[in-house]
């Protein structure tokens, strides 16, 4: 091994910020330069990786481990096909929402880009984190600085929302931590050994009944992240009430997160219990996709039409998460960067039209393609995408996702496709009333068009919109072996486990008799 | 080995408290600055004294005081919250015009008291370190005599305190009774051998756990303590935060271990312990929702806290019960810390309105408070989650898993709490003219420490991990 691009690609941004946290305030151009420059090279680190990556196997690549606490707690990193594409999005998207909040962020610059940087930081290394201890950390460290970014530059109902997104988030996830303590004393009773890794785990042999409730804490947590219907309610206030760029990277990363830990942990540990459970998970799934499009259609503010719009997509991603096949498992998995690409595209858009006139309702708009052609381009290929036309990435994902999804039920597919049919309704429409007809509002007449910084924010994106569309199977090619991996990891029932030998020092001297001894003495101190 | 030398710490501690009071005498009631500095002299020098004697085992008093490693990793902690409550009243005592020698005095006689009480094991000898550590205590939270709040603090204490010392003396006298020992290890011998415990035994027990109730303050017996921390002068409320804490549960740790653990589990020991764990936790968690003032929410939380630590107990894991106890001096000293410093002349500005807006005016008591807040919620990777990680890990280890669960559960409710400080310190307009006292280097300095230990213990605690199981593994 070389360098270690993946703790580089984490660190990165959080190395930034901590310059940036020791500059002085006054300079916000030099901040807002070098909060750019630190995710963008974590970005162009993201990209080395995407051209390294060997399409070849299954396996997980540039891993990184190392002792970090001992009791199995390790540093340890892996990239592979299924967190490739997501570790991408997430690394074009905060340069981006930087580039963006350029203007339209004036007050305490400096304390917003920490935050944005330490977020990024977070989230890229939940997508790597292959211990379970050290991806509970990065899960629930990433919360913080989102509740900053939310309560301290969103709109009038901040608090409140900023609260209820911390809340609901760690109700799920705290549950997890003790299922994943639960598994750590099984593998434990079972072996002997201390570890947090997630491949152990893998090889443990759990019963269902167990199972069940270890993939009901596992499931709440990464439920409450997608959101699956019922847990969706922080979403829309989270999403009306947080900046700009706190709106993109909720929609576009953090979501992905609650999927991502569907696909990495909850559906590859607890097999048994997810074929037992499917008829709920993908009924809430549908659940969603009707719910969220229904709510949509009737919104008056852009910013939570498209927030719905999310808990609707995001119900087919889930959809096709559940229906475990190759196609609908890469469906999704496309799924999620297109939907990245688009909403958060379209959350870009909502904040530059709020830059100029200060209102996301609906009805205060009106006929803006006469002002603003340029802008209402890109406005529409957005939309489009996000309505999955033909010959844009939306509809390349949204068929994968319901071509696997119509293989295990097809009533559920013609169901699922509802997503696509209510998409046109809501976002056509909102076009409709926003960018064409009459002029209702003089102000309109004074917006003036994209500007260029605007439209290196999108360009990017639209780019990749059209490429994903018309000619995905490179990306595809890159998820192909660690999704036929993961759907032979996740067919296996009653796994059986190996006492696989490890390195010595990790055997433990004696296997536990006495009771009273805390185990924690056991084990040899080494450092 | 029997050496004189166990009496060293000790015997560094008392002496500074009445070198204090004689120079006071001397150099009369003006004379503030130096008392601070000979403190902090004198606790230098205690924890020198402590270093040198790591792992030599010195014993005196026919082994009923001794310095084994477990009574120095407590007494290291004991030392080392007095130190930071000093460094914050050096500035604290010239603004509020409190009596400073009497101050200091009493603060280091109440760290004596409490280093009695963790290096003995006989409970005559813990008694009467517990009376020390009490009775300083008691003036300690009435020392601003003119206010009111401060009086009604001392008598509430007073009160409640002495009644608890008084179940404590009776719970003895059973246990005597029954065992004919006053040792720790000599009553738990005595008990094991019998398969069933008499009436006296479990009378015993029950009274001295409802007074070490009282000192850590577990539900039903905290009633004092937000009243207590409340009136109390911050930097003593500070100290009540940290030191009978760490000596309670240093008595129970030693109580627990002598007796092979809290038992079967469905034993009445576990079943009362665990019902205070619970017991702890809900009305800890749920009450502070409730409260407005900086202080009193802080009371709660460590409240909450005293029933983490419970939980670690009845798994016990002591070591892990260490590293709480490490986590949550840093952690709750910070915190009050950061209290002490929005003090004013006139009065303490500590309702939560007060803090409104101060985050981005005085940025590094924004930060250190919202870390510290941070940690008392339990965020990775601060020194507090690793600290209920390791706890709930060795409840779920011992089949405790619902203890566990209501433990995460009550510390997600507890987060709405904890984050309210920091929306009060960054998400609101400031509402009045709060400027805070002129500059403070000392105080900053244990804002600093606190941060670097909370930020130690939460990401590279390996040292401190190995000297707590250091010292848990002589029990």
């Amino acid at each position: 091994m070389n360098a270690p691009l993946l703790s580089l690609t984490v660190f990165v941004p959080l190395a930034g910020a901590l310059l940036i946290l020791f500059l002085p305030r006054e300079r916000a151009a030099v901040l807002r330069g070098i909060a750019l420059a630190a995710s963008l090279a974590a970005f162009g680190l993201a990209v080395v990786l995407y051209l390294r990556f060997d399409s070849g196997t299954a396996a997980f690549q540039f891993v990184e481990r190392g002792r970090w606490l001992g009791f199995g707690i390790d540093y340890h990193l892996g990239l592979d096909g299924i967190s490739l594409g997501l570790v991408l999005l997430s690394t074009l998207l905060f340069p981006i929402v930087i580039l963006s909040s350029w203007t339209s962020v004036q007050d305490k610059v400096k304390e917003f880009l920490v935050f944005l940087l330490v977020l990024e930081t977070g989230v890229l290394g939940v997508f790597l984190s292959l211990n379970l201890f050290l991806f509970y950390v990065f899960w629930e460290a990433m919360l913080v600085p989102m509740y900053f970014l939310i309560g301290i530059w969103g709109g009038a109902r901040r608090v409140y929302a900023t609260l209820k997104f911390v809340l609901f988030t760690m109700v799920g996830s705290v549950l997890m931590l003790v299922a994943i303590i639960v598994l750590f004393t099984a593998y434990h009773r079972a072996t002997g050994l201390y570890s947090f890794d997630l491949a152990d785990y893998l090889r443990l042999g759990l019963s269902p009944g167990l199972q069940l409730w270890l993939f009901a804490a596992f499931g709440l947590a990464f439920a409450v992240k997608v959101p699956l219907f019922p847990l969706h309610t922080w979403l829309p206030d989270a999403h009306v009430e947080a900046p700009t760029a706190g709106s993109v990277i909720l929609a576009a990363v953090l979501l992905k997160m609650g999927a991502y830990g569907f696909l990495r942990f909850g559906i590859p540990l607890f097999p048994d219990a997810v074929r037992k459970l499917w008829p709920v998970l993908a009924g809430l799934s549908l659940a969603g996709i009707i719910y969220g499009g229904l709510m949509a259609l009737v919104q008056k503010d852009i910013k939570s039409l498209v927030a719905y719009s999310s808990v609707s997509h995001m119900g087919l991603i889930m959809l096709a998460v559940f229906s475990m096949n190759f196609e609908g498992t890469e469906g999704a998995l496309l799924q999620m960067i297109n939907h990245g690409l688009s909403t958060g595209a379209l959350f870009l858009i909502v904040g530059m039209l709020y830059e100029r006139s200060h209102t996301r309702l609906i009805r205060d708009y009106g006929g803006l393609s006469r002002t603003m052609p340029v802008f209402s381009a890109f406005f529409l290929v957005c939309l489009l995408s996000s309505a999955g036309l033909p010959g844009l990435n939306g509809f390349a994902g949204e068929f994968l996702c319901l071509f696997g999804v119509f293989r295990s039920s097809r009533i559920l597919a013609v169901l699922g496709s509802l997503t696509v049919i209510l998409a046109a309704a809501y976002l056509l429409n909102m076009f409709r009333k926003v960018m064409q007809g009459p002029v209702t509002n003089e102000r309109v007449l004074r917006f003036r068009d994209i500007t260029f910084r605007e439209a290196a924010c999108l360009v990017p994106i639209v780019v990749l919109m059209f490429w994903l569309g018309l000619y995905p199977r490179p990306v595809l090619r890159k998820m192909d072996a660690s999704v036929s991996g993961y759907l032979r990891t996740a067919a296996r029932s009653s796994p059986i486990l190996v006492k696989a030998p490890r390195s010595p020092d990790r055997l433990l001297p004696s296997p536990r008799t006495e009771k009273r001894k805390p185990p924690e003495t056991e084990e040899p101190v080494h450092d | 080995m029997t050496s004189a030398l166990a009496l060293l710490p000790l015997a560094v501690v008392i002496s500074a408290a009445l070198v204090i009071l004689l120079l006071e005498a001397v150099w009369g009631k003006s004379a503030r600055k130096p008392m601070g500095s000979i403190a902090l002299v004198f606790l230098a020098a205690g924890a020198l004294a402590c270093i040198k004697s790591w792992n030599k085992g010195y014993a005196y008093f026919g082994g009923r005081l001794s310095l084994d490693n477990l009574s120095l990793v407590l007494i290291g902690l004991l030392l080392l919250s007095t130190l930071m409550v000093v460094l914050i009243s050096l500035k604290y005592v010239e603004i509020r015009s409190l009596p400073a020698a009497e101050f200091y005095a009493l603060l280091l006689l109440a760290l004596a008291g409490g280093m009695v009480m963790v290096s003995s094991s006989s409970l005559l000898i813990i008694f009467l370190g517990l009376e020390i550590l009490s009775v300083s205590s008691y003036v300690l939270a009435g020392l601003h005599f003119r206010d009111p709040k401060s009086a009604e603090a001392a008598a509430k204490y007073f009160l409640l305190g002495s009644l608890s010392s008084a179940f404590l003396v009776f719970g003895m006298a059973w246990l005597y009774g029954a065992s004919r020992s006053l040792d720790i290890s000599g009553v738990a011998a005595a008990l094991r051998g019998d398969a069933e415990l008499g009436l006296e035994a479990w009378a015993g027990f029950g009274l001295v756990a409802v007074a070490f109730a009282f000192k850590v303050a577990l539900v039903p017996f905290h009633m004092w303590t937000p009243d207590v921390y409340e009136g109390a002068p911050t930097p003593a409320t500070a100290f009540f935060s940290a030191a009978p804490k760490v000596a309670g549960f240093a008595v129970l740790i030693r109580v627990l271990a002598a007796l092979g653990g809290p038992g079967d589990r469905g034993g009445p020991l576990v079943l009362v312990l665990s019902g205070l764990a619970v017991l702890t936790m809900l009305v800890g968690t749920l009450a502070a929702l409730r409260q407005s003032n900086l202080k009193r929410l802080l009371a709660y939380s460590s409240i909450a806290h005293a029933g983490y630590i419970t939980v670690g107990l009845l798994a016990e894991d002591y070591a892990g019960v260490l590293f709480y106890l490490a986590a949550y001096l840093f952690m709750g000293v910070g915190a009050f810390a950061a209290a002490a410093a929005l003090s004013g002349e006139d009065q303490e500005r500590l309702e939560l309105d007060d803090l409104a807006g101060l985050g981005f005016k005085y940025p590094w008591l924004g930060i250190s408070l919202s870390v510290f807040a941070l940690s008392l919620a339990g965020f990775p990777p601060l020194a507090g989650f690793l600290g209920k990680f390791t706890i709930f890990s060795s409840a779920v280890r011992q089949g405790l898993v619902p203890l566990a669960v209501i433990g995460v559960l009550t510390s997600v409710v507890s987060v709405f709490f904890y984050l309210k400080i920091i929306v009060c310190l960054y998400m609101r307009e400031p509402s009045g003219e709060v400027t805070l006292a002129q500059e403070n280097p000392a105080l900053l300095l244990v804002l600093f420490l606190c941060l670097l230990g909370v930020f130690q213990l939460g990401l590279n605690p390996g040292n401190i991990l190995a000297l707590v199981r250091m010292a848990a593994a002589g029990l």
